[in-house]
């Protein structure tokens, strides 16, 4: 068994409160919504069965290592912490971001001394000199590995007002993690077309809307100007790619004129910037077409295991790479996350 | 393949453009700058009558302008009429992706009269 690299866990606060321990003064007292604040819950409960009991679902370092590491069988975990409650009090959302890296920090990443547990630095995009300052403040943590933003966004992330903020990223060679966030800002609907009445409809959707930021993010030219700059898609969403790529690089072939600064196919942007993690949701529903279509788009070149632990979808390293063959499976599990985040070098048995 | 009679110089001025009813669709001679080039009535893409569409020039990124964009090739660019693809008259190439050529032939002027090899 070679490494498995978990790119996608949300650790959570063991208590509504505790955020405030995290808090500087002037903001410990505001009003902040609790941790299951979202328009749509999962019917069931958003969490795993089993998890529901002690305390919070995924909020005990103890009990999330010996799931992932001892139970689950991957060898790191790159923790990407939500952040709380719809504010639309931008100045709040950075100091917020801020307790919740310094939460993870102190209650996850420093104490762990084996290594395996890997952070991502939680940034506000509507605050822009407040997200570069963030990402300066934590960049250069070692166990720090991306940058984390909400996929809910007033405009695309190819929007030029976003560029600091990517620019601060590429420079320190971090990655930029988008993920559906029932928090961070005001919340916006979940498909493109308005609200969703229901769980299912928002739950099939809103991952979806990664496709947008995608391609603003290419065709505004922010992959262009920022070559280091790369974008994960933490809710899946990939099987949407291969009709849109197309799309795209239609438009491209009779519009190219208009945006000179995209110099290849729109789709040709992809490996070099782009990567996905793994969902429940997405591919084929007969594993059988599962291998052909990995190769649509180049998707065994972007998608990287991700358990979305500790929600009702967690997928075990076997099920998400279930009906890949060898080669699809070692870059889904491991190689294209250890390339990503220089992570994985070290475990016994990596071929790195 | 035949080497055919297309007009006199002075008939094709810079600038200029004549369609010779040659091969399958056509091929149209063009005089960019007092230098002469022809290529197939016919766009690489979905067989649109390429040489019936504007002759103009593209844009180039312009990283230090506010716009990032500058006007370059000017009449040398032909555009599809049907799906705007933009071929450079005087390679054959497409700007977005240069596999997807239109064809090229050669095209000599003696003693006043243009000739086209197609």
């Amino acid at each position: 068994m070679s490494v498995v690299i978990d790119s996608n866990v949300q650790p959570h606060f063991r208590y509504n409160a505790e955020i405030r321990r995290y808090l500087p003064a002037p903001h410990k007292l505001r009003a902040i919504p609790d941790v299951e604040q979202q328009w749509y819950q999962a019917p069931g409960g958003d969490y795993r069965a089993d998890l529901y009991g002690d305390g919070y679902p995924g909020s005990d370092p103890e009990t999330v290592a010996h799931h992932l590491f001892e139970q689950g069988g991957a060898d790191y975990a790159v923790l990407n912490p939500l952040t709380r409650g719809n504010i639309a009090d931008y100045l709040l959302n950075s100091r917020i971001c801020a307790a919740v890296n310094d939460w993870l920090l102190d209650r996850w990443l420093e104490p762990d001394a084996t290594g395996r547990f890997l952070g991502t630095i939680r940034v506000n995009p509507e605050d822009v000199r407040g997200a570069v300052a963030e990402i300066e403040r934590l960049a250069d943590h070692p166990k720090m590995v991306q940058i984390g933003i909400p996929m809910q966004s007033r405009e695309p992330y190819g929007k030029p007002m976003f560029e600091p903020i990517w620019e601060a990223a590429a420079a320190h060679g971090l990655p930029v993690a988008v993920h559906i966030n029932g928090g961070n800002g005001v919340d916006y609907p979940p498909t493109f077309a308005g609200h969703a009445y229901t769980y299912p409809g928002y739950a099939a959707f809103m991952p979806l809307n990664s496709f947008v930021h995608l391609a603003t993010l290419i065709i505004e030219g922010v992959f262009g100007r920022l070559p280091d700059l790369r974008f994960v898609f933490s809710d899946g969403g990939y099987d949407i790619l291969t009709p849109l790529m197309w799309r795209l690089d239609t438009f491209w072939m009779s519009m190219r004129d208009q945006t000179p600064w995209v110099d290849r196919f729109p789709s040709q942007y992809l490996t070099d910037h782009v990567r996905y993690c793994t969902s429940a949701l997405d591919g084929p529903t007969d594993a059988g077409l599962t291998e052909r279509w990995f190769e649509f788009t180049d998707k065994s070149d972007l998608v990287m295991y991700g358990s979305n632990y500790p929600h009702w979808s967690t997928t075990a390293p076997a099920d998400a790479t279930a009906g890949l063959n060898d080669e699809q499976r070692a870059k889904v599990l491991w190689r294209n996350a250890s390339e990503l985040y220089g992570i994985g070098t070290r475990a016994q048995g990596s071929p790195t | 393949m035949q080497r055919r009679a297309v007009c006199p110089i002075e008939d094709l001025p810079p600038g200029s453009m004549k369609l010779v009813d040659a091969g399958k669709f056509g091929v149209g001679v063009y005089n960019i700058d007092g230098e002469l080039y022809a290529i197939a009535n016919y766009c690489s893409h979905e067989g649109a009558p390429l040489c019936l569409g504007y002759v103009g020039g593209t844009t180039e990124y312009d990283p230090d302008s506010l716009d990032r964009i500058r006007r370059v090739r000017e009449g040398r660019i032909a555009r599809c009429p049907w799906h705007n693809w933009e071929f450079d008259i005087t390679t054959g190439e497409n700007l977005a992706d240069p596999k997807k050529r239109v064809r090229t032939y050669r095209v000599d002027v003696v003693d006043g009269q243009v000739y086209l090899t197609a």
